[in-house]
C-alpha cells in the first residue's frame, strides 16, 4: 500500500525542508536543480497513468527576494495531492521545464509564465498574452507580482 | 500536340478559427483548427479573452469581499467556488460548520451539478442537431433551478455558503416542494439517459468519436468526467470526503470507453446520483442551527496556507490560499478544471474528422490558405515528390 511515508523515501535524498498545506497535503522542498529527478522517481514509483499535475503556483515573495513554486501533483492511487516547492531568485526566476514529462504542465507553465515572470526552461510554448491583455504585456508587467500596479 | 509529363498537386490546408465568439461556444476561447482536406491535423488554443485578474482583485480585497467575488467567477457553478474558498478558510481558521450547514451546502452543489450537466448535454444534443431535445431537456432543467432558489434565494447565484455554515436554512414545507420537484425530474433524467445511449443517430454522432486513452487524460491533467468517462475512478468527493460526503452514500461513476458518448453518459448518470443522493439529504437533514451569525465571525484570520478541492460539475476545482495574517490573503490561485481539459486538449482533435470538432464548424465561413508546400507527381511512373512553392518558383525543380 501507497503512502506518504513511501514518498518520503522516494524523495530522501532530495528534501531540504518539508511542512504541511491544510488540511494534508505534504509538502517537500527540494532544489530546484533536482526538479526533473525528483519527479522522474515519481513517475517510475507510480506509473503514467497514475498521477497528473493539478496546480503550478507561484507565490512572490517580494520581502525575500524570491519566487515560490509549488507543483501540487494529485495521486491517484493515495487520493491525495502532494506538493513540491522549488524556490527561484526573484531577478531570474528559471525553472526547468517538465512539460517533455507530463504534458499536462503546459496550462500552468504557460499561466505562471505570463502572469509572474517564471522562465520555464524548455518550454518553447511560453508567451506573452497567454492570458495577460496586450496593454499591460506592452508595458512589460507580470500582473501578479506584488509590485506590479495594474 | 505536346503531352503533360508532370502534374502538380496543391493540397489546400484550411486554417479555421472557432471562436473567441461563436455560437457553438459559450465562452471566448479560440480554437484554431488547421485540416488538411477533412482530417484535423494541428489545433491551436488561444487564451485570454476573458482573463479579468480576479486573482490579483482577491489579494486586494478582504475574505469577506472575495467570498462573494469568487461566487461570481462561474455562474453555473458559483457555489462549488464559494465552497472551495470557504473551506480554505475555515481550514486556516479551524472553523468547523454544523453537520446540518453541511448536508445544505452538498445539497445546493448537487443541485448544481445536475443542471450543470443537463446544460451541457442540452448543449450536445443542440450542436449534433437535435434542437428539440435541447428544449426538452433546458425545459426540465428548469425545475432544477427552481429547487436551487427554494434552497439557496437565487435561482443562478446562490451567495449560500458562509464561513463556519451557510447563510439560509430550508424548513418543512421547502423540503416537501423539493422532494416534489426531484420526483418529476427523476423520469425525465432517466428518459435522457437512455435516449442518449439507445437512440441510433445520437450513438452514431457520438460513439469512438474523441476516443481519449486513459494514459493521454491523466498526463494531461484532464479532470472530472473526462477522466472517469476515460477509465479513471477519481472523484475529489470520494476522495476527500469534505462536508458531508463521509456520511451520504454515491457511486462514482466510471466508463471504460473513452468517447465522446461515454463522457455524456457519466454526466447523466452522475446527474441521477446527485437526485439520489438530494433526496437522502432531504430525508436525512440533521437538525441544529445551519444559519451563522455572520457579526460573531472574526474579522481577520490566522497566517497559514491552505489547499481545497472540490468536486465541480466539469471536474476537480482547486483553491490555494498564502495567508501571512489580517484581512485580505496574500496569495489566492483558482484553478478551475476548465483550465486543464480546455488548454490541454489540442492533441485530443488530431487525426478527426473537421466535422468532429464537437462545434458547428459548418456555420464558419473559413479562412483558406495555402501552406508552402506542394507536392509534384511525375505522370510517367506515379512517383510523388514534395516540393516547397519556393522552389518551385526560383525554378530549382525539374518538371
Amino acid at each position: 500500500m501507497s503512502s506518504i511515508k513511501e514518498i518520503e523515501d522516494i524523495f530522501s535524498s532530495y528534501i531540504i525542508g518539508k511542512d504541511t498545506v491544510k488540511p494534508n497535503r505534504p509538502r517537500f522542498h527540494i532544489d530546484v536543480s533536482n526538479l526533473k529527478e525528483a519527479i522522474t522517481l515519481l513517475k517510475q514509483r507510480f506509473g503514467e497513468e497514475a498521477l497528473y499535475i493539478s496546480n503550478i503556483i507561484g507565490v512572490d515573495k517580494i520581502t525575500e527576494g524570491i519566487i515560490e513554486v509549488n507543483y501540487f501533483i494529485h495521486i491517484i492511487p493515495l487520493a491525495n495531492t502532494i506538493v513540491i516547492k522549488v524556490v527561484v531568485p526573484r531577478d531570474k526566476p528559471q525553472v526547468p521545464s517538465l512539460i517533455d514529462m507530463i504534458p499536462g504542465a503546459y496550462s500552468g507553465e504557460c499561466e505562471t509564465y505570463d502572469l509572474l515572470g517564471v522562465d520555464f526552461v524548455g518550454n518553447k510554448y511560453l508567451k506573452r498574452s497567454f492570458f495577460v491583455p496586450t496593454d499591460v504585456v506592452s508595458r512589460d508587467i507580470f500582473p501578479l507580482r506584488k509590485d506590479a500596479k495594474v | 500536340m505536346e503531352r503533360a509529363t508532370s502534374l502538380i498537386k496543391i493540397p489546400v490546408t484550411l486554417e479555421i478559427p472557432i471562436g473567441p465568439q461563436h455560437p457553438a461556444i459559450h465562452e471566448p476561447i479560440l480554437i484554431k483548427v488547421y485540416a488538411d482536406g477533412e482530417e484535423v491535423v494541428g489545433v491551436e488554443i488561444g487564451t485570454g479573452y476573458n482573463h479579468r485578474g480576479v486573482e490579483k482583485l482577491l489579494e486586494n480585497n478582504t475574505f469577506y469581499k472575495d467570498k462573494f467575488i469568487v461566487s461570481r467567477i462561474c455562474g453555473i457553478c458559483n457555489t462549488v467556488h464559494e465552497n472551495c474558498f470557504v473551506r480554505a478558510v475555515e481550514y486556516l481558521a479551524e472553523i468547523k460548520p454544523s453537520p446540518r450547514a453541511e448536508y445544505l451546502r452538498v445539497l445546493v452543489m448537487e443541485l448544481e451539478r445536475i443542471h450543470s450537466h443537463m446544460l451541457i448535454n442540452a448543449i450536445m444534443a443542440e450542436i449534433i442537431g437535435f434542437d428539440t431535445l435541447f428544449m426538452y431537456i433546458m425545459r426540465d432543467r428548469e425545475l432544477i433551478m427552481k429547487a436551487k432558489e427554494i434552497v439557496s434565494g437565487g435561482r443562478v447565484l446562490a451567495d449560500f455558503h458562509m464561513f463556519g455554515g451557510v447563510r439560509r436554512d430550508i424548513d418543512e414545507v421547502k423540503r416537501d416542494k423539493l422532494i416534489e420537484i426531484l420526483k418529476k425530474v427523476e423520469p425525465r433524467l432517466k428518459y435522457y439517459r437512455k435516449l442518449f445511449e439507445n437512440d441510433p443517430t445520437i450513438s452514431k454522432r457520438l460513439t469512438e468519436i474523441g476516443v481519449l486513452k486513459t494514459r493521454d487524460v491523466v498526463s494531461h491533467g484532464m479532470v472530472g468526467p473526462i477522466l472517469r468517462g476515460s477509465g479513471v475512478r477519481s472523484d475529489t468527493r470520494a476522495e476527500d470526503r469534505y462536508d458531508a460526503y463521509d456520511e451520504i452514500k454515491f457511486n462514482v461513476i466510471v466508463r471504460s470507453e473513452g468517447d465522446s458518448l461515454a463522457r455524456m453518459l457519466v454526466r447523466w448518470d452522475e446527474a441521477l446520483e446527485s437526485l439520489e443522493m438530494c433526496k437522502y439529504i432531504l430525508e436525512h437533514l440533521p437538525s441544529g442551527p445551519a444559519i451563522v451569525d455572520e457579526r460573531k465571525l472574526p474579522r481577520t484570520f490566522p497566517a497559514g496556507e491552505s489547499f481545497t478541492r472540490v468536486e465541480a460539475p466539469r471536474g476537480e476545482l482547486t483553491y490555494y490560499i498564502q495567508h501571512t495574517g489580517g484581512s485580505k490573503p496574500y496569495r489566492v490561485k483558482v484553478r478551475t478544471p476548465s483550465f486543464n481539459n480546455i488548454i490541454n486538449s489540442g492533441f485530443s482533435y488530431l487525426r478527426h474528422s473537421i466535422a468532429d470538432v464537437p462545434v458547428i464548424l459548418v456555420s464558419y465561413d473559413p479562412c483558406i490558405s495555402c501552406m508552402e508546400r506542394a507536392i509534384v507527381v511525375n505522370l510517367r511512373d506515379g512517383v510523388e515528390k514534395k516540393v516547397t512553392l519556393k522552389e518551385i518558383a526560383m525554378g530549382k525543380v525539374k518538371l
